[in-house]
């Protein structure tokens, strides 16, 4: 028997008021009106034994009727074997260690294995278990057939060990991933099994929960009815936490000695209390760090961004380091060089440069000096065109007609995987299509001059394809404003295969792709310049000629700064690619296969169809060697990483998650963690409630009460009656 | 009927009242004045002959006159006889001007035996003077606690009988019990001596007892002094122990009647004892009246008291001129 409300129970001292009351009224309690007190004296009450006797079952039956009272008001309830007690005997459990960077920090990974250990101490034999770390990416260190392999009495010291063997990483936290994987790891595993309804389902998480963690994934998740998530939180030993990143770097020019300066961005946790640091470059040519060394005010849960000269001597890499806080994990910010590349494009047109009804005048304006790109635009008449200029060019806009002999120059380019871009005139003519099947070396191909009534729009356009995804934003989506005067309808034919990428309302290709080796002719149906359409005129130009760069591999390489777990496209190129006069030291030393020069100094060799770099597991400098020349990049934390402060849990139970009250030490409890119990207090008494609501005790007790009420008020009545001698 | 006769009981145990009506029958008669009369019927009915002298046709003594008094009522045939100058008395054949002075105090209102004290002592009074009444004797009445509440001269009219039982039925209303002051404003009321009948439990101080009475003796009235007491005042024959309340005070007491009932009966006759020896030395006829007591029996010791009071007044004026009205 429990009590919903048991501190009406202290209502049953009350007992002692009909006690006091049986006690002195016994001699007093009949009244005598007389006519004058004047001949009489007062007389002390005697208290005779006899007259107690006498009401000794009135007075049981008042204090049975207290009793009862606040019986009933203490809200009794018969408390049933929660679902947990009934399926104690088995449960299906996925145990998940958080192995993200922020892991490192001092103390916290010996909690997190000494608290997996007592979880996996608490096992029953006939429990379950799959172990899993996560970090970005979910690993499956123990799964559930395994678990059944391994000797029941040693599975869990066997588990712990492997467990303790783990290290935190680099990565950030995708605590959503790892939770759907494992709610769907134990859901295959009731799948396999056959047996629902009998198993208790349990996910216990192990980790610091902090803010940066990602929950993305249990947003398009249905979390399992019978799913419970245990939150085991490790609490940080200190709560100071403080994170460098560089915004932009020597943009400003305004520096000493000329060198730039970089914008250093410096965010402090919510609770901590420190707030003085200093921030200094690392191996920059300085005799010591407080040279150069910047102090820094950064207030707790703020960020301040301060500007740092760029360091003396241009290293292949520098690190930018953070002093005077006490986790260190995420103190260093490592700066790859950036570097400035020269692009070559050809342009082969018979176009005056300076007149603005053609579309050199626009090619030359559009690939100006910008960013860490430096075009160099050639122009030559297709009769001018020399091997070399086609050879040192990352994308070649052919405007005129070219012959089969220049036609199949360019297509050996194409097929080396080059890139041509083929704008058609109207003067071509039939022209066009000899160019087309020149440059395509494909047959068949029938060009002629469209009727355009007024203007013709762009209809349907390929936002899915990489050379206009950068349109597919809905901002940037609106192509109705570019009108077209005039184009061609050019016909190829399927086994061509051509890849249409827009159209014009009318259906006919407005640009289209025609993959040749493994490079691709473009092919726009009209011209960019005012004769033809608006399209130069219009704000899509410029990024779609530099998307069209980026699309044949010219601008690879040029970004420098990666997150840790994120891929870095790589892939072999032509020589062209890689054509930087400041990184080409080793080009004629270097390796025969690609391959990558980790920060601790590990070569790891690249396969020819690897696209991407994928081993961004350390925080450093990368250098990726090529036969094409080097080029480093940069691998730091991510800044999601950095967010040490802890998650409330409520932020996972309000994605439909069903969390177990959190379990932490409560020595280091945090107040967050106390209202998630208070909550938890709360949930259990309105369990109780529920519970109570349905018996409803208390009207039987409230029945009872009437009964014992109705006893009382007839012996009372009786001995009232009754003539007291 | 003494005190002591009173508390043992002798002639005033209900029922056994030999013939008489039990009070406790009498009472249920609504009507105040059709009580009165049940209890005088029967009785002797004529016309008292004034003890006090007035201007009158019948003489009844005659008095050496002294200076002051008026030279009319000089008997000049006696002073042509004797040469001495006599006032020739004559007897007041006016009828007899009675106060019924009754206690309204709120000890009155306790009763035990069905019916109150102030519901005896009015009927004791309306009987009186249903008796007088008839008799054409003007009846007045005042009623009192520790004021005087209501007064009504004596008259003797058709419908004036009929007043004076609608002021008798009325509830006493008081609160504490004063024989002084309402005493004293009554002897200053009455210019003319008479007979003042007081009904009253007496159940305050009794220390200024003869001072208070005083005030009416020294006007020359006669008084009458119906002590009225319940049973239950006079035995205190309760058993169970009790808060026991004061009506007129509200003072509450804890009372074990076994224990108090000797102390209080003591205290009782001392007070009874102490009243009758202050009526007997002011020469008030003192009757207690228990409420259990049949009024008839009330209304003979009240005549048998009258009629020796007259004898005794003509006993004395007999031998000076031997001549007996």
């Amino acid at each position: 028997m429990s009590f919903l409300y048991p501190l009406f129970l202290a209502g049953i001292a009350a007992i002692g008021i009909p006690v006091i009351l049986h006690l002195i009224r016994r001699q007093t309690r009949k009244r005598v009106t007389f006519s004058s007190l004047m001949f009489l004296r007062t007389t002390m009450p005697r208290f005779k034994s006899r007259s107690r006797l006498e009401n000794l079952l009135l007075l049981i039956l008042r204090c049975v009727i207290v009793c009862l009272l606040a019986f009933a008001f203490a809200r009794p309830f018969l408390p049933k074997p929660t679902e947990q007690d009934r399926v104690a005997r088995a449960r299906r459990i996925a145990l998940l260690v958080d192995t993200s960077a922020s892991m490192r920090r001092a103390g916290m990974w010996s909690q997190a294995v000494n608290e997996a250990r007592s979880v996996l101490q608490g096992l029953n034999p006939a429990d379950r278990v799959c172990v899993m770390s996560f970090d970005q990416g979910t690993r499956t260190l123990v799964g559930f057939e395994q678990w059944e392999t391994l000797d029941p009495t040693r599975r869990g010291s066997i588990v712990a060990e492997q467990i303790s063997k783990l290290s935190p990483g680099w990565a950030l936290t995708d605590a959503g991933n790892a939770l759907v994987t494992a709610a769907e790891a134990i859901q295959d595993d009731e799948a396999g099994d056959g047996q629902q309804h009998t198993w208790t389902h349990e996910v216990v998480l192990i980790s610091d929960l902090q803010q940066g963690s990602s929950l993305d994934a249990l947003r398009a998740y249905e979390w399992p009815e019978h799913t419970e998530l245990t939150v085991k939180l490790i609490p940080a030993r200190s709560m100071n936490n403080a994170t460098v990143q560089i915004v932009a770097q020597g943009d400003d020019p305004l520096g000493p000695d000329g060198r730039g300066l970089s914008h250093v961005r410096i965010t402090n946790s919510p609770a901590a209390t420190l707030e003085r640091f200093s921030l200094h470059w690392a191996d920059a040519g300085y005799t010591s760090p407080s040279d150069q060394a910047i102090e820094v005010y950064a207030p707790a849960g703020h960020s301040s961004v301060v500007r740092i000269p760029s360091p003396k001597v241009a290293a292949a890499g520098q690190r930018l380091v953070l002093t005077g806080d006490e986790q260190d994990f995420d103190n260093t910010f490592y700066l790859a060089p950036d570097v400035a590349q020269k692009v070559n494009i050809l342009f082969i047109g018979d176009d005056d440069p300076n007149d603005p009804r053609d579309m050199l005048y626009y090619a030359r304006r559009a690939f100006g000096t910008a960013g860490g790109i430096d075009p160099n635009l050639v122009v030559r008449t297709p009769g001018a065109v020399s091997q070399q200029n086609v050879t040192s060019a990352h994308l070649i806009i052919v405007t005129d007609a070219v012959n089969s002999q220049r036609g199949a120059a360019l297509r050996r380019y194409i097929e080396s995987g080059g890139t041509v871009l083929l704008v058609l005139r109207p003067a071509d003519g039939p022209d066009a299509a000899t160019t087309i099947a020149n440059l395509a070396g494909i047959e068949g191909v029938e060009s002629q001059e469209a009727d355009v009534e007024k203007y013709a729009m762009l209809g349907q356009i390929n936002f899915e394809h990489p050379l206009l995804a950068i349109f597919s934003e809905p901002r940037f989506a609106d192509f109705t404003q570019i009108h077209f005067w005039k184009h061609r309808r050019i016909n190829v034919p399927d086994a061509a295969k051509a890849r249409v990428l827009a159209s014009f309302d009318s259906g006919d290709p407005a640009l289209f792709e025609l993959n040749v080796g493994s490079g691709s002719l473009l092919v726009l149906t009209s011209g960019w310049h005012p004769p033809d359409s608006q399209f130069a005129l219009s704000s899509k130009f410029v990024p779609l000629l530099y998307s069209i760069l980026d699309y044949g591999g010219a601008l690879l390489g040029q970004r420098s700064q990666y997150f840790v777990g994120e891929p870095v496209p790589v892939r072999s190129v032509p020589v062209r690619a890689y054509s930087n006069e400041r990184l080409t030291a080793s080009l004629q030393t270097g390796p025969a296969q690609l391959q990558v020069r980790r920060p601790d100094g590990t070569m790891v060799p690249l396969d020819e169809n690897r696209r991407a770099f994928t081993q961004t597991d350390l925080p450093g400098i990368y250098r990726i060697d090529s036969p094409g020349g080097s080029r480093l990049f940069a691998v730091n934390l991510s800044a999601k990483e950095c967010q040490t402060a802890v998650m409330p849990v409520e932020d996972i139970e309000s994605l439909g998650v069903s969390v177990k009250q959190p379990s932490i030490a409560a020595a280091q409890r945090p107040q967050r963690t106390q209202n998630a119990e208070a909550e938890q207090r709360l949930k259990r008494h309105r369990d109780f409630a529920a519970l109570e609501s349905e018996q409803k005790l208390w009207r039987w007790v409230f029945a009872l009460l009437l009964a014992f009420s109705l006893v009382e008020m007839a012996l009372a009545g009786w001995l009232t009656r009754a003539p007291s001698t | 009927m003494t005190a002591k006769a009173a508390q043992s009981g002798q002639g005033a145990a209900p029922g056994k009242t030999g013939g008489m009506i039990d009070p406790v029958s009498l009472m249920r008669i609504k009507s105040m004045e059709l009580r009165a009369k049940v209890i005088v019927e029967g009785f002797w009915k004529g016309i008292h002959r004034s003890p006090y002298h007035g201007f009158s046709v019948e003489f009844t003594e005659y008095r050496q006159y002294t200076l002051g008094d008026d030279p009319r009522y000089i008997d000049w045939r006696l002073y042509a006889r004797s040469d001495r100058y006599y006032i020739k008395k004559f007897e007041d054949e006016t009828n007899l001007r009675c106060h019924l002075l009754i206690d309204h105090s709120r000890s009155m209102g306790y009763g035990s035996a069905g019916y109150t004290k102030a519901q005896y002592a009015g009927t004791l009074a309306a009987t009186l003077a249903y008796f007088l009444f008839t008799q054409g004797d003007a009846v007045g009445l005042a009623t009192f606690d520790d004021q005087i509440r209501q007064y009504m001269p004596p008259r003797n009219r058709p419908g004036y009988l009929r007043r004076l039982m609608l002021g008798l039925e009325a509830d006493p209303q008081g609160r504490t019990t004063d024989l002084g002051p309402p005493l004293q404003g009554i002897a200053q009321m009455l210019n003319k001596r008479g007979l003042i009948v007081l009904v009253s439990d007496m159940l305050t101080s009794i220390d200024r007892l003869d001072a208070d009475l005083g005030y009416l003796c020294a006007g020359g009235h006669d008084v009458v002094l119906f002590h009225v007491l319940d049973s239950a005042e006079l035995n205190f024959d309760f058993d169970a122990p009790a808060l026991f309340m004061d009506v007129e005070t509200g003072r509450n007491m804890y009372i074990d009647p076994v224990d108090a009932r000797a102390s209080y009966k003591g205290m009782l006759e001392n007070h009874l004892a102490k009243a009758e020896s202050t009526c007997r030395s002011l020469g008030i006829d003192y009757h207690l009246f228990p409420t259990d007591r049949a009024f008839d029996l009330a209304l003979l010791d009240f005549l048998h008291d009258r009629m020796r009071r007259r004898k005794l007044v003509r006993h004395r004026a007999a031998p000076k001129l031997g001549r007996m009205v």
